[in-house]
């Protein structure tokens, strides 16, 4: 890519370093922005055309109005500019000088200087790049010269050299410019304190970062430095920051940031104000707070200890109050997981009686089939854009379609012999299952696969500092969903009528004319198939592996179980019993303990009640 | 066609260097790693780099002039089975070394066989320390070579919360306990640490990380985490989906190599950290060697010297990791250490172990007296790659075992 002239070099990072602002168009605003290659800052075509408009378009006005003045303003405008880009060359300098010395201190002081660059992108680019190894010497026998490399390579991942000092490549004494590969280099060193100096500054010029974010993040970590120098620049951002949770950020960074303030009266407020924000995170500092008041009331007066006190309580009633919603919202969606995994389950061992040891390997199958969908949607889309993300649903339909394959195969190869002999087809199912988790690790391999989320199931919604994360909430409604289908299906449909028929008296039955034969095959696939779904589910959330279903398998069984077998209201009611117990307990036994509570309580119920929440008269049980 | 002649001219010498060294002695050496169960994943490229390693010694006249001849037996990940093998290896075909283990309680499950039958088991992953048997070399990384060195990073780094998540056995329990009492040394209240541990195969990770994001929330947290296997997928993926990052909250994980990070979602995990003495970007000449060489041998692997079939090696996307390195460090050192005492016999080559230094592809190891390493320290961010861009070094390295003596107390 050919290098730019110094001065369209120039004009474009000073009408980015915001010098110029708020009289230049838009695009100086793109201050601080992450560029991906260094050549593209120093070209950006765009930003220094749309500045050179601007100067043309201000002349313009100018000199219709007032045509002397709008001559001495663009000649301003232009002394600016020439200041601009004399300061530019002042922070590259300072800064080259910052990587060349040998002095810790020195370092610091002149990185701290850096501030005042308010954000040029060479320097931004340049110190984050030093901050993680990227900046190198380029050493001949008098001098050290500090570069970076360009983001472009050629064929041997080798790359020009960028002088920190003036943006030039560095070029050779016949003037072509030196190619480097950065794993023949040795990086200029950091010291810790020196790489967190670093990151203030670059969490500083980060307040004015295009991606929100990023200001978010830089703010709060600003603002829990508490250092009070830093307001200046917040009361800056706050007059034109528009995004609403950075706001939030720069509010609860500037309060925190006030009650480490000296002046008593600017502490109360800010206690007070913090206290009504319910800021969760400077609740540490409050706590703190409160103890240095206590133990030296002389210094912080009677009143802050007071106004701390109740902050920290006000603070901690609304964390317990996000607490229980929150736990209430884990419950209900391990609930759903339990639920979602175990309903084929409900189909195959609860109404039909089979025990099927196999179930886990067909959530297997699911999530495998989910893993195969996204690799066609990967080759076929790419990794992302809506394309992909919209895989998911293409998968939900395949696990279903494969697994009910799987289980037709398994019901009319091995089950069906074995109606009459439960022991048995407990033994068969297993070796069914070992079958089916070594085949898959022969075709996927030993460790695990990776299935990727589409973006629309990661993250989380935040509701007053309650998380309620995407893929949950799709598990919860995909919960309710699939079980009021089955409900349908069972209790509005011809099919769900044979099969309830088949079920409670297979010989009568099949004495009015019901194919009972052709039932039992339908309603074992669509079991396999609700768990083929599960699968594609729980790819979201876990591990897909060949063991997957090993570790479900209890899991559906306990639910089928606790909750009555050939009962699907036992299966809901004992999904969410189980699921919300177990959120309840874990803040409070752990994880570990937390679970053995569960099996335990559940184990002592199954005694008082052997055949669980719900009984259900069935004869095939019965027989 | 040039190439094919080439590969034949060298096939046909290769066979007769077996004829001529078949006839010429042969040393056993024993390989204790599980080919199948749970643990398979991880120490199946453990027995490919020390069969590459003997294949590297045989290559160059073997050791004390005798080829490796290896006995490689499966324990299955069935800790009993553990013993059981050992047994084998040391009774039945009597061999001179065993290379092995993996978990903790695996080495708990052999340790008295070693001791009984006075074999010698070189141990090479990162553990819980707390044990020193005269039969076992541990060129593994001690609790001070890899959770202290991660911690006090952390501390330099303005870290003042820490919360200790790990799977529930042996090593992650020890070790947080060290760490707890080290932290505390170091001023952090109690009120700042948080301790909890999961099942394996747990995935469930919502209070877990509901605590942590409620935890970092005043910042200058980080998780130190000994979570297993494949339990850092469903915490991962919650963790970033709770809008957690490695810029508000970091985790250093104990038990995340280039082999592990195979299996796990590489967008999760990018920018959170990792402590080892080895790192494959780790660039100094052997390293470059031994990764080139190593991802050459894997496609076609083969053990000169000796009338022996490699099978089983995985050619794909394959990694070299800190226990690779550490096993094939073990294997150089036995060698330099049996060539000085001149003998097999364990008694003598245990004396002359002490002292014996090596140049590794991370730098030079030195055996002590206590048999622990001292060997480079390094903390790396893990990249989108799987590979991990090394930030801090902390040269020579003392492995202590016990704690009392590092944390200065007792």
């Amino acid at each position: 890519m050919p290098l730019p002239n110094r001065s369209t070099n120039y004009a474009t990072s000073a009408a980015q370093s915001g010098h110029l602002r708020p009289a230049t168009s838009p695009s100086s605003s793109r201050q601080g922005g992450r560029y991906t290659s260094l050549t593209q800052i120093l070209d950006c075509p765009s930003s220094s055309a749309t500045f050179e408009c601007a100067v043309i378009f201000q002349a313009e006005i100018l000199n219709r109005k007032f045509p002397l003045r709008g001559i001495l303003a663009t000649f301003l405008l232009l002394l600016t500019l020439l200041t601009a880009t004399a300061a530019t060359q002042t922070h590259r300098a300072t800064l080259s000088e910052a990587i060349l010395s040998d002095d810790a201190t020195k370092q610091i002081e002149l990185v701290n200087q850096l501030i005042e660059a308010g954000g040029d992108a060479f320097v931004v680019q340049a110190l984050g790049a030093w901050r993680q190894g990227g900046v190198f010497l380029h050493e001949t026998n008098e001098t050290r010269t500090p570069f970076l490399l360009d983001a472009q390579t050629d064929g041997e991942g080798r790359a020009k050299g960028i002088r920190v000092a003036d943006g030039a490549p560095l070029t050779d004494s016949s003037g072509k410019p030196l190619l480097f590969a950065a794993t023949d280099l040795t990086a200029a060193d950091t010291s810790s304190k020196l790489r967190k100096a670093i990151k203030t500054v670059l969490d500083l010029f980060a307040i004015a970062n295009p991606d929100p974010k990023m200001r978010r993040d830089a703010v709060v970590k600003l603002g829990q430095d508490q250092n009070q120098e830093y307001l200046q620049h917040f009361e800056v951002r706050l007059k034109t920051e528009t995004n609403v949770d950075v706001l939030k950020g720069l509010y609860e960074a500037m309060e925190l940031t006030r009650i480490a303030s000296d002046d008593a009266s600017v502490r109360l407020a800010a206690i007070q104000k913090l206290s009504d924000l319910r800021s969760i995170s400077s609740l540490n500092f409050l706590q703190e707070l409160e103890k240095n008041a206590r133990a030296d009331t002389g210094k912080y007066g009677e009143e802050t200890l007071k106004a701390a006190h109740s902050a920290v309580i006000q603070i901690q009633d609304y964390m317990k109050l996000g607490n229980l919603f929150g736990t209430a919202f884990r419950g209900l969606s391990l609930a759903a997981v339990l639920l979602v995994a175990a309903l084929g389950l409900a189909i195959t061992f609860g109404l039909m009686g089979v025990i099927n040891m196999a179930h886990g390997e067909i959530i297997m199958v699911g999530a495998y089939m989910a893993y195969v969908t996204q690799n066609f949607f990967k080759s076929w889309f790419g990794a992302s854009g809506i394309g992909f993300d919209s895989y998911f649903i293409a998968a939900l339909v395949v696990s279903f379609f494969v697994a009910s394959g799987v289980g037709l195969i398994l019901e009319r190869g091995v089950i069906r012999f074995l109606y009459k002999r439960p022991l048995e087809s407990l033994l068969a199912t297993w070796g069914v299952s070992l079958l089916l988790q070594q085949l898959f690790r022969h075709i996927f391999g030993a460790a695990n696969v990776q299935v990727s989320s589409p973006s629309w199931l990661s993250g989380s919604l935040v509701v007053s500092d309650v998380l309620f994360a995407y893929n949950r909430i799709f598990v919860i409604g995909f919960a309710v969903l699939i079980v009021f289908g089955t409900y349908l299906l069972l209790t509005r449909t011809s099919l769900g009528l044979q099969i309830r028929a088949v079920m409670q008296n297979r010989a009568m039955a099949s004495c009015v004319g019901v194919r009972t034969d052709r039932v039992n095959m339908l309603t074992f696939a669509f079991g396999s198939g609700l768990a083929g779904m599960a699968g594609a589910c729980l790819s979201q959330i876990g591990n897909v592996g060949p063991s997957l279903g090993q570790n479900y398998i209890v899991d559906c069984f306990m639910i089928v179980v606790l909750g009555g077998v050939g009962n699907l209201v036992g299966t809901v009611s004992a999904s969410i019993g189980v699921g919300v117990t177990d959120q309840i307990l874990q803040p409070w036994l752990g994880a570990v303990m937390g679970k053995i509570t569960v099996l335990a309580a559940i184990i002592l119920f199954l005694q008082w009640r052997p055949a669980g929440l719900f009984v259900t008269r069935s004869r095939s049980l019965e027989g | 066609m040039k190439k094919l002649l080439m590969n034949c001219l060298a096939v046909a010498l290769a066979s007769l260097a077996v004829l001529q060294t078949s006839a010429a002695e042969t040393v056993k050496v024993g390989i204790l790693h599980s080919l199948s169960g749970t643990m398979a994943i991880s120490e199946t490229s453990l027995k490919d780099v020390l069969l590459f390693t003997f294949d590297e010694i045989n290559k160059a006249g073997g050791v004390a002039g005798k080829m490796i001849e290896p006995v490689i037996v499966d324990p299955a990940s069935n800790w009993p089975l553990f013993a059981e093998k050992a047994e084998e290896l040391l009774v039945k075909d009597k061999v001179a070394v065993v290379f092995g283990c993996w978990t903790s309680v695996s080495r708990k499950s052999v340790l008295p066989v070693f001791e009984r039958n006075n074999g010698l088991l070189f141990y090479p992953v990162q553990y819980e320390g707390e044990e020193l048997s005269k039969n076992i070399f541990y060129t593994a990384e001690a609790v001070n070579q890899q959770a202290i060195p991660a911690v006090d990073y952390m501390l330099a780094e303005g870290k003042k919360k820490f919360y200790l998540l790990g799977s529930d056995y042996v090593y992650p329990r020890t070790t947080n306990k060290i760490l707890k009492q080290y932290l505390k040394s170091k001023g952090i209240p109690d009120s700042d640490i948080l301790e909890e541990y999961t099942p394996f195969g747990h995935t469930d990770y919502q209070t877990i990380v509901a605590k942590a994001k409620a935890f970092a929330a005043g910042g200058k947290a980080t998780i130190i985490s000994t979570l297993n296997g494949d339990t850092n997928v469903p915490f991962f993926k919650e963790f970033a989906n709770a809008g957690l990052t490695s810029e508000n909250c970091p985790v250093v994980s104990f038990s995340i190599s280039e082999d592990e990070f195979r299996g796990l979602p590489a967008k999760q995990l990018v920018g959170h950290l990792g402590c080892w003495t080895y790192f494959m970007s780790i660039k100094s000449p052997e390293n470059t060697k031994f990764v080139g060489d190593f991802m050459k041998w894997v496609k076609a692997p083969t053990l000169a010297g000796v009338d022996y079939k490699v099978s089983g090696v995985d050619s794909k996307g394959r990694v070299t990791c800190s226990p690779m390195n550490l096993s094939r460090m073990g294997v150089y050192l036995w060698k330099q250490a049996v060539e000085k005492a001149g003998s097999f016999q364990v008694d003598k080559v245990r004396t002359a172990l002490i002292g014996q230094k090596f140049k590794g592809p991370a730098g030079l190891v030195t055996m002590q007296e206590n048999h622990h390493l001292v060997n480079n320290a390094f903390i790396g961010e893990t990249l989108a790659n799987g590979q991990f861009k090394i930030i801090k070094t902390m040269n020579n390295v003392a492995g202590e075992p016990f704690s009392e003596k590092f944390l200065g107390k007792k």
